[in-house]
């Protein structure tokens, strides 16, 4: 499977031989020693730290089918340098636009990811449960909130009983988490080391969606659940729902009950509690590790990957919009 | 599939081969490289390297497979050349 390479050090990067070569400089700008990145083994390039690059670099990435992720200095995702989209499909388009545009089809498909996203939340609290921890309450009040979801009439009402699962979700986030409190979910900026890692995850989870729609027909703009908005990939977003539980908030129970990330990976800074580099790392880390993991896929009897997974849930919601098959979220069943 | 490579070659096309490899393994050691790589592209990488070895001067390449990494035990003795994580 092709890597994710990130770069934190400043540096450069260059085309040189058909092949990457990374030459990381130090405070004073003096070139360290370089690193050749086999280029067919490169998926895509997420640039944490600031980098120099040229036209012929962005070629070579655009013909390898090389993608490029930005972020600033607080980890808000800026951009992409994305290659060339040879997937085009006007038909896929229409199709994703009229089931959009139609009500009940839309909703349709919003609440079948709220499912999906639900039912793997209630797998991540039986886990616990199983290993002591009492989330018994928790998991029966979403279990009533999950029976009305397909009773709903609109989107937005859908959305309301979504936030009331996700919030009795992060209220069990307290006891399933050691030494740390959540509290509330609090977002721009996260206020505490919880809610820190949550929003770092869920940040990368979002761009491993974009990266997989990206490879598809499917247009990243026309969504379901969240509204389709200006500035942001929502289908994204939508998407990201059903993987957050599993491939985000499991890894961060991990690396903090496990001690793998401790308070010293965190700073203060201006008002918010940001991850350390170090602890970026970490985190980065135990989240690929997540994503190479396999599992044996029930329907196409083979092992599969969570990345590949992904990609997977494209192509199922492709062929619903098609017409050629029901959309059924990925659910979690071990 | 994960292999290790390693080359023994004339030194007028050993940078060659320096140059093709590192497009699809990572260099660990002078001629050695290792990594992951899917069957079809080692394919592609042993029929480039061929065209540049020359048999009558007792170039050489080989290679040794392994189904996964995990199933490789590895030991840096010393001064490790080149390590491989994704964080540069």
């Amino acid at each position: 499977m092709k890597k994710t390479y990130y770069l934190f050090n400043p540096g450069r990067l260059s085309r040189k031989d058909n092949t990457l070569k990374f030459t990381p400089v130090d405070e004073e700008g003096n070139e360290l020693k370089p690193r050749y990145l086999p280029v067919e083994h490169v998926d895509q390039l997420y640039v944490l730290g600031s980098l120099d690059a040229n036209s012929a670099l962005y070629n070579f990435l655009g013909k390898n089918d090389i993608a490029v992720h930005f972020y600033d200095y607080y980890e808000n995702y800026t951009g992409s340098f994305a290659p060339k989209c040879k997937l085009l499909s006007g038909k896929m388009l229409i199709a994703q636009t009229q089931s959009y545009l139609k009500k009940s089809k839309r909703l349709e498909i919003a609440q079948s990811f709220i499912e999906g996203a639900s039912f793997n939340m209630l797998k991540n609290l039986k886990y616990y449960d199983n290993r002591g921890k009492d989330l018994m309450p928790v998991i029966d009040s979403i279990e009533l909130l999950r029976k009305k979801l397909h009773s709903t009439m609109d989107v937005n009402e859908l959305m309301g009983i979504e936030g009331n699962i996700r919030k009795n979700y992060y209220d069990a986030f307290n006891l399933i988490i050691n030494d740390h409190e959540m509290g509330i979910r609090t977002k721009q900026p996260p206020l505490n080391i919880v809610n820190s890692l949550l929003s770092f995850g869920n940040m990368m989870c979002y761009s491993e969606c974009l990266r997989a729609i990206q490879k598809t027909q499917l247009e990243p703009t026309i969504s379901f659940l969240h509204e389709p908005g200006e500035r942001r990939f929502s289908l994204a977003l939508d998407l990201a729902e059903v993987f957050k539980p599993f491939l985000v908030d499991r890894v961060i129970f991990k690396v903090l009950n496990k001690k793998e990330i401790q308070v010293h990976d965190f700073e203060e800074k201006l008002n918010r509690i940001v991850l350390k580099e170090k602890g970026k790392k970490k985190f980065i880390q135990a989240f690929e590790k997540r994503l190479e993991e396999t599992i044996k896929h029930r329907s196409l009897k083979r092992n599969v990957s969570y990345k590949h997974l992904i990609k997977l849930e494209c192509y199922k919601l492709q062929k619903h919009l098609l017409g050629m098959d029901l959309y059924k979220p990925f659910k979690i069943y071990w | 599939m994960y292999v290790i490579l390693m080359y023994d070659m004339g030194e007028k096309r050993v940078g060659k081969m320096l140059k093709l490899c590192r497009q699809y393994l990572n260099w660990i050691q002078n001629s050695v490289f290792e990594g992951e790589i899917t069957e079809v592209k080692l394919k592609e990488l042993i029929s480039k390297a061929e065209m540049i070895m020359n048999e009558e001067e007792q170039d050489s390449l080989i290679l040794f497979k392994s189904r996964e990494q995990k199933w490789l035990e590895k030991e840096v003795v010393g001064y490790e050349k080149n390590d491989l994580d994704q964080f540069l």
